[in-house]
């Protein structure tokens, strides 16, 4: 569906993301998982093309996505950036509906049909009552929710997630990756997540990517990335993996070490 | 509005809707155009002037209430409005693109961009009128892509770092019309003086069709951007991931809003703020979805700079202000207000 063929991302001189490949298919949730600063960012826009690859390409499904219109793409693709600055008092029903703008004239109006999937999204993501409140007014959680509202209302079948989970509370996060899980697995759509939360990622991806300095230290699903030498490698830091006593995925916690002493 | 329809009890924007609201703005258009065609230094009488407007003959009119109707209001009431419809919806369009509610033709630097050009055209094209309203969308265009650049920075344009690019480009440029007013002839730096505040008075019929056009032009171009503006308005990165080609609109909003400010300028020079006041009063009562923003702010710029200018030739009759003295008595305390509210 996508893949990224050894791609490397430079910023001026610094690389940002070296010889990484990476393939989504349907179904599949894959999670990135590293460091500050170790290029997720970078890797996940280079997948929408809104960072250009120095070397190496992207292809959607087999064709390169450079080859496709932009709003090909992005009926295609749905992606959830870290947070931008909303100056204009726009409702959230108005915000989400901006999703749908692929998929009509660039001068029209939205569809009855438009409306509806929208109320729809606002739905799944307990968005329902808010719908003509504007978008300055909410929280950072309730807004971080209408971002991925606005995602899922693209009705794309790649989906790009950078941090989607930031600001959201626990029961919040859970919800937020598993209404991202149910299109994987209901709509065969694909999901590229970067989280800092090794422990949601262990829960719900298929695969998993670490990455540090640009660089993939190891790919595979969850119980065969999540072990503390790998985890060592790519964080410093100790940390203890067991089994999560419900779910039985990896359950990873770290252990600090203060002033020396365990 | 309309509470109708079920689907739309959140006062979203709809075609239907914006109709109607164009609909109520070409009403109060109608009748702010008819009260401006009546006053001045002398009243004329409603029926006979209403039937004379409607192309009635022996309406019951002097000629010489024929003369000032036809021959003296009407061509400057509708520059009047041509201009109003060309600033309040270029102020629009800035303010989505540029993502900045403070972001005005005239506070911008753009109008000096123009009011040099035109001042080029007039030094060294004189004899050739057309090339005035060419010289002065080559200045706004010019200016808009300096303030542009100047305000983008490495970190995004900020309200604040945009206003100070606005001031740099304005001082630059108004030293450069100080520069070129020096090679003219005394006799006209007069004129000038008014022209540069926003003067009605002084144009001719080809440039008030220059204007017209241009307003229609204009506003049709921006309109039919205004659903990308609406994504770009929060943010150039999120609009491009949902599809909108982010270079070209911003280019083609460019060159529009340069045309509507040009335009303007050249037929009547820098009225100021029209870009801001209108715009802004548009989004309070109607939202902030730019198909509705962009249409309805041309339709009541146009009737704010007829009632404006219908004030500044009223006021101190028998003589005349310019019309940027008025806009901007009514424009900056607002810009003040918008700034400290932040």
């Amino acid at each position: 569906m996508l893949e990224a063929k050894n791609i490397t991302v430079n910023y001026g001189a610094r690389a940002a993301v070296v010889d990484v490949s990476l393939r989504a298919e349907p179904g599949e949730l894959i999670a990135i998982i590293g460091p500050n600063g170790a290029g997720k960012s970078t890797l996940l826009r280079a997948l929408n093309s809104s960072v250009r690859t120095t070397r190496g390409e992207v292809l959607l499904d087999g064709r390169p996505l450079e080859s496709y219109a932009r709003r090909a793409v992005a009926r295609r693709i749905a992606v959830v950036a870290q947070e931008a600055e909303l100056r204009f008092p726009v409702t959230v029903m108005e915000f989400v509906l901006g999703g749908r703008y692929a998929w009509s004239s660039a001068w029209g109006w939205e569809t009855e049909r438009d409306v509806e999937l929208a109320r729809g999204v606002l739905r799944e993501t307990e968005l329902e009552d808010f719908e003509t409140r504007l978008m300055n007014e909410l929280s950072g959680g309730e807004r971080q929710r209408a971002v991925v509202a606005r995602a899922l209302a693209t009705d794309a079948k790649v989906f790009l997630l950078d941090e989607p989970t930031a600001n959201l509370d626990l029961a919040h996060q859970a919800t937020m990756l598993r209404l991202v899980r149910g299109r994987c697995d209901d709509r065969e759509s694909a999901a590229v997540v970067v989280t800092h939360d090794v422990n949601l990622a262990a829960e719900f991806a298929d695969q998993v990517m670490l990455l540090k300095d640009g660089r993939e230290i190891a790919f595979g699903p969850p119980p065969q990335v999540f072990t503390p030498e790998l985890l060592r490698k790519v964080f410093d830091l100790e940390v203890l993996v067991d089994a999560h006593p419900v779910t039985g995925a990896p359950r990873i916690t770290p252990v600090h070490v203060i002033s020396g002493k365990l | 509005m309309s509470r109708t329809s079920k689907s739309n009890e959140s006062g979203r924007a709809t075609f239907g809707r914006t109709l109607l609201i164009c609909g109520v703005l070409l009403l109060l258009l109608a009748i702010v155009f008819v009260l401006a065609s009546l006053l001045g230094s002398q009243r004329l009488p409603l029926t006979s002037s209403l039937c004379a407007l409607a192309g009635g003959s022996n309406c019951g009119l002097s000629s010489e209430q024929q003369a000032i109707l036809f021959d003296l209001r009407l061509p400057r009431i509708l520059l009047a409005g041509a201009v109003g419809m060309c600033l309040a919806s270029a102020g629009a369009g800035y303010q989505a693109l540029l993502r900045n509610p403070l972001a005005e033709p005239y506070l911008l630097g753009i109008s000096n961009g123009a009011a040099v050009g035109t001042m080029i055209a007039l030094v060294f094209f004189g004899a050739h009128e057309w090339s005035r309203p060419v010289m002065a969308f080559a200045g706004a265009l010019l200016a808009t892509l300096v303030v542009y650049q100047l305000a983008r920075g490495r970190t995004g344009a900020t309200p604040e770092r945009l206003i100070l690019a606005g001031v740099i480009v304005t001082t630059f440029l108004s030293s450069a019309i100080v520069f070129i007013t020096t090679l003219m002839d005394a006799t006209r730096i007069r004129s000038f003086t008014f022209w540069l505040l926003g003067d009605l008075s002084g144009t001719t019929t080809s440039l008030l069709a220059i204007a017209l056009i241009a307003a229609g032009v204009g506003v049709g171009i921006l309109a039919m951007n205004a659903r990308s503006l609406n994504l770009m308005m929060l943010g150039e990165r999120d609009a491009f991931d949902l599809g909108v080609e982010v270079g070209r609109v911003r280019l083609t909003v460019f060159i529009a809003a340069s045309l509507l400010v040009g335009a303007s300028v050249a037929s009547s020079g820098s009225v100021g703020y029209v870009g801001l006041v209108v715009p802004h009063l548009v989004r309070l009562s109607l939202g902030s979805d730019n198909r509705v923003v962009i249409v309805a702010s041309a339709l009541a710029g146009a009737a704010f700079v007829i009632v404006a200018d219908t004030i500044a030739r009223t006021i101190i009759a028998p003589r005349e202000l310019p019309v940027g003295a008025i806009t901007a008595l009514i424009g900056a305390p607002l810009f003040i207000y918008l700034l400290k509210r932040g």
